[in-house]
């Protein structure tokens, strides 16, 4: 025993001098980059294609017809381009964040919503796109194509640089099963957040579902900016300290009602399907495969407002294959892509002249799923210490406390 | 504690025995079951019909093989490893007495007896540290540590029935340290090489816990499954991926058993 | 007899060495599993402990290789305390379930199975640990669901309000079976079982039958040469089989995930903090616990014996 304590000194010992040594330390593993250099467009010119794209992704954003054939629009483009397309997928941008600043060059693109682009701009694992490659981005809706969320001034000269290409943008739902609501569709979010009892006579609880990402807190504000006006919130991603325990105590309100948090799209189908789940918000993709099945799954847009996302496709600072990602970029503003991806996940494409004339779609898609309602969504985006403004009075909390304090929540704390 | 003829266990005690057999089994069966099943996404009991083209979806999916492929090379190179690695401990401990030799008993075992995260977050962090970024190796690195044990207590259990007059009576035939390796040790060794090989080769390929914190955007078999496991409308194909597994590890994994059983029946 | 001297090859020198000093040879056996377990394993064991001492920052999420103390001292939070006592209360229960489920089988293989029945109970033990994990773990979603086969046949027997009232009881029930800690219990328990079969078996197998013949000479019965002969000598067994089961539930995350309420086991925080959250530090704080949990456990079993049923 004394041999072994003995051994164990000398591993802690070496353990501490590691630990204080390791500033010196540059290894790549984990992403200590700083922002990209803008001056110069890392690509120039698309050449011939590597023969591969690794792309991570939302669910359902790169289909290649293994859910549904008649939803692929990765086959095509691998006909074309010769490029192998390679999807991993990611459940929350937390994730995506993580997986980009993994570096060592394993990932070329990542479709990243608006509270992971800025992260990923910022930290240096993106790069600026060069638009002059990119023949169809005058195709892009004006509302996405200069959007705040990847265009960033980061040399501060004056004009900000595209850090991506637009790829479609959607909101969070409130999905539920009409054989429990019996045809009374909720109007409101308090279905998910207070305690009651549904039309088929039984109580919510242990019922519903919520998303587990902490960006969900901002769809406890938009709840309390309804009920709560005296909080005064306004901004659902800048709350102050109060505002935020505010949110925070909803949450633990409605911890005691969610039978599971929802993680993974694919569980959540699968969770309703059994009838473990009936009420959650939600993405309009698990709506759409649920009711493809059964129509008894429907989803309303609550009258308190909707969080939402508007997604762009970026490429890691590193990207292994540069020419494929390229092609991949101008091929995702494809019109059909465009039109069969809002189809499949009940979203607005950002490529707007695929709203008509597509099959999936139907002409009147983009409007069911949203198109006239823009400017009332609020959209994702990463809460920051200063409020998003330049008024020194104002001080938020910055979204690494909203992920250990949901985390905390969802804990049971 | 070998049985004597006409000794019979009491029907209480036959009865739970064979009860666990069952709980192990009925999962699996349900497994090879729901392979068959017509649904595509949701499971009911009992299944409304029965079809075999999930198999053909299954076999003609590229992603499988790709997977599958990896799974065997990753497996192939850290069973390697460890054979070498493995014997080679357990040679240095079976017979002599040196500091510390208790330790590396220990530390053999650490690998395996600790949870698999912790195994793959320390991997994890130091790969990090050193800047290797995550390939094909790391993950054989990887498994080839957890694989070690498994070889090593093998040989070494094979060692001990080994007596030692064999090499004795060898040297004093004139055979030098080689010739009596190459001769006498090897061949009595070359059944718990192959026992322990498999295991570790069987072991290494269902792993999922480390290999999640070790693989980069690299998709063994167990990672393609757990990327599938929910999916909708392909439900069954998971099914057929692990009937796949059940059939490929279950010849070696039977030869295994085999040549080991002399180990087991030798007792105290 | 005839002594003739043959030509030495350089093989043959070597070995001679070898043989003449056994320490060169021992060295040389050892070096290179020294090496691998000693640098690659152990050395990433320190790297992992090491960033324990590091923090992450805040808005971009990249790590401060400063030392700090603050990262282990988040372990005492309540949250996190929650999580470390859940699995570990979990894990001691998976043990303890599946040591009383092993004992039946194990001792039948041990005392009573031919040496052909014991071969192909060894298969039959073994068989289950080399099909998938993943989908074993499913194949019990799909038995617990609502509409699966456990309900169905309790539906038959008419014992659905059993099942009622088991999901009523605090801790362990649930608003559906399969979002209750029961349901992940189940589940461990039968994921594990082979690991402590197996064990137990050799431990048993072990017990020399005249100990047994002799207790009942001496009168005692059948339960009582069990409580006092063979559960004391299975005990190694039973504490080398604890070891796995314990490890494994301790740093599971897959499971967890499928079943339950959400609520956070060990190795899910390891993984949310690693792979969601980019909090490689925290993560390594709590893999830092499980660590010593297990090595703690370790050292304890080794005074017991239980290394030589492993």
């Amino acid at each position: 025993m004394r041999k072994l304590s003995r051994w164990l000194v000398a591993f802690s010992t070496l353990a501490l001098i590691a630990a204080g040594c390791g500033g010196d330390e540059s290894g790549d593993g984990d992403g200590t980059a700083v922002p990209t250099d803008p001056d110069e467009p890392r690509v120039t010119e698309v050449g011939d294609g590597e023969g591969e794209v690794s792309i991570i992704s939302w669910a359902g954003y790169i289909e290649r017809g293994d859910t549904d054939p008649a939803y692929d629009w990765v086959t095509q483009f691998e006909e074309d381009t010769g490029c192998a397309v390679t999807n991993k997928t990611a459940n929350t941008s937390d994730e995506m964040v993580a997986l980009m600043q993994e570096g060592g060059g394993q990932y070329d693109l990542v479709t990243a919503s608006g509270d992971a682009s800025l992260r990923l701009v910022e930290s240096g694992s993106v790069q600026p796109v060069n638009l002059d490659l990119i023949e169809s981005y005058d195709t892009v809706d004006p509302n996405l194509a200069d959007a705040p969320w990847h265009t960033v001034d980061t040399d501060g000269d004056g004009t900000a640089e595209h850090y991506g290409v637009p790829y479609q943008w959607g909101y969070n739902v409130l999905m539920y099963n009409d054989a429990v609501f019996k045809g009374e569709a909720p109007t409101s979010w308090d279905v998910v957040f207070e305690e009651m009892t549904l039309p088929d006579g039984k109580s919510n609880k242990g019922r519903i579902q919520a998303y587990d990402g902490a960006i969900y807190i901002a769809d406890a504000a938009v709840y309390l900016r309804a009920h709560n006006p005296e909080l005064g919130i306004t901004d659902p991603y800048a709350l102050n300290r109060d505002q935020f325990d505010a949110a925070l105590n909803l949450l633990r309100q409605q911890r005691e009602l969610v039978g599971r948090y929802w993680h993974d799209a694919f569980v959540q189908i699968d969770d309703f399907g059994n009838g473990e789940a009936v009420a959650s918000s939600s993405w309009p993709f698990q709506r759409n495969v649920l009711a493809a099945e059964n129509p008894d799954f429907k989803s309303s847009t609550p009258e308190e407002g909707v969080t939402g996302w508007a997604d762009t496709t970026m490429m890691h600072t590193d990207a292994p294959h540069p020419n494929c990602a390229y092609m991949w970029m101008e091929w995702s503003l494809n019109e059909k892509l465009q039109g069969d991806l809002a189809a499949w996940f009940g979203t607005v494409p950002a490529n707007l002249a695929a709203c008509e004339g597509n099959e999936l779609l139907t002409d009147e898609g983009c409007e069911t799923n949203g198109l006239g309602d823009f400017d009332q969504i609020e959209f994702w985006r990463t809460p920051q210490a200063d409020c998003f403004d330049d008024d020194e009075a104002t001080e938020c909390v910055p979204y690494l406390e909203w992920v250990t304090q949901y985390v905390a929540v969802i804990g049971g704390r | 504690m070998a049985r004597r003829t006409g000794d019979r266990a009491g029907v209480g005690l036959r009865l739970a025995a064979f009860g666990v057999v069952a709980f192990l089994y009925v999962p699996l069966a349900i497994i090879i079951l729901y392979a068959f099943n017509t649904q595509s996404a949701l499971f009911t009991f009992p299944p409304p019909g029965l079809t075999t083209r999930w198999f053909e979806v299954a076999l003609s999916d590229r992603t499988l093989w790709a997977a599958l492929r990896l799974s065997v090379t990753v497996a192939a190179i850290a069973t390697l490893i460890a054979l070498v690695i493995g014997s080679l401990l357990a040679a240095a401990v079976y017979r002599t007495r040196f500091f510390g030799r208790e330790a590396i008993s220990f530390l053999v075992l650490l690998p395996i007896a600790l949870p698999g995260i912790v195994t793959g977050i320390a991997l994890r962090s130091s790969f990090a540290i050193a800047g290797v970024p995550f390939s094909t190796w790391t993950l054989a690195v990887a498994h080839a540590t957890f694989c070690i044990v498994i070889v090593y207590n093998n040989v070494v259990a094979r060692f001990r029935r080994m007596s030692p007059n064999l090499t004795e009576a060898s040297a004093d035939l004139g055979a030098t340290g080689w010739q009596t390796f190459r001769h006498v040790v090897l061949p009595n060794l070359a059944t718990a090489l192959l026992a322990g090989g498999i295991l570790a080769f069987a072991l290494s390929f269902d792993e999922i816990v480390v290999t999640t914190f070790t693989a980069g955007n690299q998709r063994t078999l167990p990672i393609w499954i757990f990327e599938r496991l929910f999916r909708p409308r392909q439900r069954p194909v998971t099914n057929v991926a692990a009937i796949l597994v059940i059939v490929m590890t279950f010849v070696p994994v039977l030869i295994a058993q085999l040549l080991t059983r002399e180990e087991r029946q030798a007792g105290p | 007899m005839q002594v003739t001297a043959r030509r030495r090859g350089p093989a043959a020198r070597i070995s001679a060495v070898f043989h003449q000093h056994p320490w060169s040879k021992l060295t040389l056996l050892l070096l290179p599993g020294l090496l691998w377990l000693g640098v690659i394993y152990l050395g990433s064991l320190v790297s992992m402990l090491v960033y324990g001492f590091w923090s992450l920052e805040e808005f971009t999420g990249l790590i401060a290789r400063d030392f700090t103390l603050g990262t282990y001292g988040k372990l005492l939070e309540p949250a996190h305390r929650d999580i470390i006592i859940r699995t570990f209360v979990m894990a001691a229960a998976v043990s303890a379930a599946c040591a009383v489920l092993a004992f039946p089988l194990a001792y039948y293989m041990a005392r009573y199975a031919t040496s052909r029945m014991k071969t192909v109970l060894y298969l039959v033990v073994i068989m289950p640990l080399w099909s998938s994990y993943l989908v074993r773990a499913l194949a019990w979603r799909q038995i617990l669901t609502n509409e699966g086969i456990m309900n169905w046949g309790l539906e038959r027997l008419g014992l659905e309000g059993v099942v009622r009232a088991i999901l009523q009881t605090p801790i362990i029930g649930g608003p559906s079976v399969i979002q209750s800690y029961l349901a992940l219990f189940i589940a461990f328990v039968y994921l594990w079982l082979p690991f402590m079969i197996l064990p137990v078996e050799a431990a048993l197998e072990r017990v020399p039958r005249s100990y047994l013949e002799a207790s009942s000479d001496l009168g005692a019965r059948p339960w009582l040469t069990f409580r006092r002969i063979v559960l004391p000598l299975a005990k190694p067994g039973l504490i080398a089989g604890s070891i796995f089961t314990f490890s494994l539930t301790l740093g599971d995350f897959i499971l967890p995930s499928i079943f339950g309420q959400s609520q956070l086991f060990l190795g899910q925080e390891v993984f949310l903090q690693v792979g969601v959250i980019g909090n490689t530090p925290l993560a390594a704080a709590f893999t830092f616990v499980a660590m010593i949990i297990m090595v703690g456990y370790l050292l304890v079993s080794r005074r017991t014996g239980a290394f030589e049923t492993l």
